[in-house]
């Protein structure tokens, strides 16, 4: 055998494990899922399913139930980045300056997103429904005491944001810790002698320097935010109910939830896998549109 | 005005490292002041302890009438040029110039008119729209000297600011800073560890060793009566001959087989001292050892040369001890030949040899 296509061979051996997986576990479900999506599957044994065409397709946007769970998805996500975006940089700040006992401070931050969602969802249920209140009671805070926060429609949301800002803010902190070490420390001391406050470094230097950071985390945390449903399930399973357009639909039933309750709740697989496809198309426009928009700001040193 | 004065001047890291003890050094108004010395003797600390990025363990910094030990860098007055250049890299050369304009809240129309000007004396009219990634080294010099200029500071602080050029550019851009300095007529101060520079472009030395000041002076005096060993050496190049001696009667010194009559000035010194039979460390830079055309002198081996253009340096040994001396190409010294060596008797520098002095200074 000559040696290139002995190396084309090796190349190709190398290659099938990963590619062949790929096939099978991705690329194949993705094209079978895009066919039931168009009949009236049910997964029950012996039925064949019947060509339906875009039926499920045309009958998702009509239904209430994803609408209100699309817009609260929608709002969800948006809150959470900016949250967490938020609170990790903050936390990279301050774990990157000269104080005692960084290191643990950084390893703390960084546990909660050890937990597992369930686990975690678990433990602010508790937090939530328990410790809250009775510090109230404690301190005679009636505020405190009389705060359901997994009862009401609109505070659950919020509940939901703090408990996976919580899990996953000491991540993205990693990401910003990494990032604002490799911001030249030339740069920050030339602005301060050009005269330049804290906040005036930070908006002009250290911000355009990290914009690469900014990219990554963006992506992740949008993602994340998009896909969540493990804390969801331990925290709330997707309630308290709410009223949307006169009917009555679950307030913290995000669209990853959703998607599993009409797909096996409700045992509609066919009408699940439909929403799960424009799930899909939808947050594969909004993160390339977010990764691209965010690449255009960075600096090329 | 600008003066500089540093007063008692200590730096000490929370690691216990002492970088800078007890410097006390005036720079006068509109001065070309470098700081030279060997990495780590506390040239930059003392200089970033100037620009106020480095926090003054003891002592005290005045810049003009004002006590500047706790004002912050940017109401000193200062401007900085670092040896990355520490361009921003985001922004365009206009904006790198226009920044600390802006943040001073300066009328555009007036930045506008500095950055122009800036632009011209450092010739980078044509660049200020670039970033700079697209610039070479020198440019990128030179953006960072015109983000110092726009700013009119009373004070120009650099930071081994030619270091990362090449041997050329720098040659050129040492003239370039003189000619800045000349037509800017404010305070410079600039830190190197680079003799040449020291000497080519100071109006006055400060050489530094391990944190203390070894001397101030001009750059003459600093090469031809240096106040002791570490300055004789680090300054000149190539390095001065050092060998050890015995000062006879006051009036001679003997090294190895060989008496040397001292000068008159010297003579004085020692006498003064009461050194007049003691152990001392010769030095001779190399340009005072001279060959001789007759058989006069001391005879020597040829070791190594070093053709320099029109300079060559020799490399030669007289018994088992290596000396080098300086002389023009146009000797045609080979390796290898036997020559005869002249020092100057009256160019001979006598240091202590435990204190480390000169005797004369």
């Amino acid at each position: 055998m000559k040696k290139q296509a002995k190396d084309k061979l090796v190349f190709w051996l190398f290659l099938a494990p990963a590619l062949i997986s790929f096939i099978v576990v991705v690329i194949l479900p993705f094209f079978m899922g895009l066919y039931y999506s168009m009949t009236d599957w049910t997964a029950i044994a012996g039925v064949k399913p019947n060509w339906v065409g875009l039926n499920n397709y045309k009958s998702m946007f009509s239904n209430l139930a994803f609408q209100y769970s699309f817009i609260r998805t929608f709002i969800f996500t948006l809150i959470s980045v900016i949250s967490i975006n938020l609170v990790s940089l903050t936390f990279a700040f301050l774990v990157t300056r000269e104080i005692k006992f960084k290191n643990f401070y950084r390893a703390g931050f960084f546990v909660p997103n050890l937990i597992g969602g369930l686990v975690l969802g678990y433990i602010w249920q508790f937090i939530f429904k328990s410790v809250i209140p009775a510090i109230g009671g404690l301190f005679g805070i009636n505020f405190l005491e009389e705060l359901l926060l997994l009862a009401d429609p609109t505070l659950t949301l919020f509940g939901l944001i703090l408990a996976f800002t919580w899990q996953y803010a000491g991540y993205i902190m990693m990401i910003y810790v990494a990032a604002l070490l490799n911001v030249p420390q030339e740069l920050l001391e030339a602005s301060e002698i050009d005269g330049a406050n804290f906040w005036q470094k930070l908006w002009n230097i250290t911000i355009p320097m990290i914009a690469q950071a900014f990219t990554i985390t963006s992506f992740l945390t949008l993602v994340t935010s998009f896909k969540q449903y493990d804390i969801i399930v331990a925290l709330t399973n997707g309630g308290p109910t709410d009223i949307y357009q006169g009917t009555v639909v679950n307030s913290t039933e995000l669209l990853a939830m959703h998607i599993y309750n009409v797909a096996f709740k409700y045992n509609n697989m066919a009408e699940g896998q439909a929403r799960a496809i424009i799930f899909f198309l939808v947050l594969s426009v909004v993160s390339i549109a977010q990764v691209y928009y965010n690449k255009k700001k960075e600096v090329e040193m | 005005m600008a003066n500089v004065k540093i007063s008692n001047l200590n730096k000490k890291y929370p690691n216990g490292f002492h970088a800078v003890k007890d410097v006390n050094l005036e720079i006068i108004d509109k001065e070309f002041m470098i700081l030279v010395g060997p990495s780590g003797c506390g040239k930059t600390t003392t200089l970033r302890m100037i620009a106020g990025l480095e926090e003054i363990t003891s002592g005290e910094m005045q810049i003009g009438d004002q006590i500047v030990n706790d004002v912050s860098p940017k109401d000193r007055n200062i401007a900085m040029v670092f040896q990355n250049y520490a361009l921003y890299p985001h922004m365009t050369v206009y904006d790198n110039m226009a920044f600390g304009l802006k943040l001073k809240k300066t009328p555009k129309a007036e930045i506008d008119e500095r950055i122009t000007k800036a632009a011209r004396i450092l010739d980078i009219e044509v660049l200020l729209k670039r970033k700079p990634k697209q610039l070479s080294g020198g440019q990128r010099q030179r953006v960072a000297l015109g983000r110092a200029i726009v700013r009119k500071p009373e004070v120009f602080l650099m930071d081994e600011p030619l270091s990362n050029l090449d041997a050329k550019l720098r040659v050129q851009m040492r003239a370039e800073l003189i000619k800045l300095h000349n037509d800017l007529k404010t305070t410079f101060i600039y830190v190197t560890h680079d003799q040449t520079e020291a000497m080519t472009m100071g109006t006055r030395i400060c050489v530094m060793n391990n944190g203390l000041v070894q001397q101030v002076a001009d750059p003459r005096t600093i090469y031809n009566s240096p106040a002791n060993l570490f300055v004789a050496g680090f300054i000149g190049a190539p390095q001065m001959n050092f060998f050890p001696g015995r000062i006879v009667d006051g009036k001679f010194v003997e090294v190895e087989d060989h008496t040397f009559k001292l000068s008159e000035k010297m003579m004085k010194a020692v006498k003064e001292k009461g050194k007049e039979s003691a152990e001392v460390t010769v030095g001779i830079r190399p340009e005072d050892i001279k060959i001789s055309n007759s058989q006069e002198g001391i005879s020597a081996k040829v070791e190594v040369t070093e053709l320099l253009g029109s300079d060559l340096n020799v490399y030669f040994k007289i018994g088992q001890r290596s000396y080098i001396l300086k002389t023009e190409a146009a000797s045609g010294i080979k390796l290898g030949d036997d020559i005869y060596t002249v020092f100057d008797s009256e160019k001979l520098h006598l240091f202590d040899l435990e204190t480390e002095e000169s005797l004369v200074y």
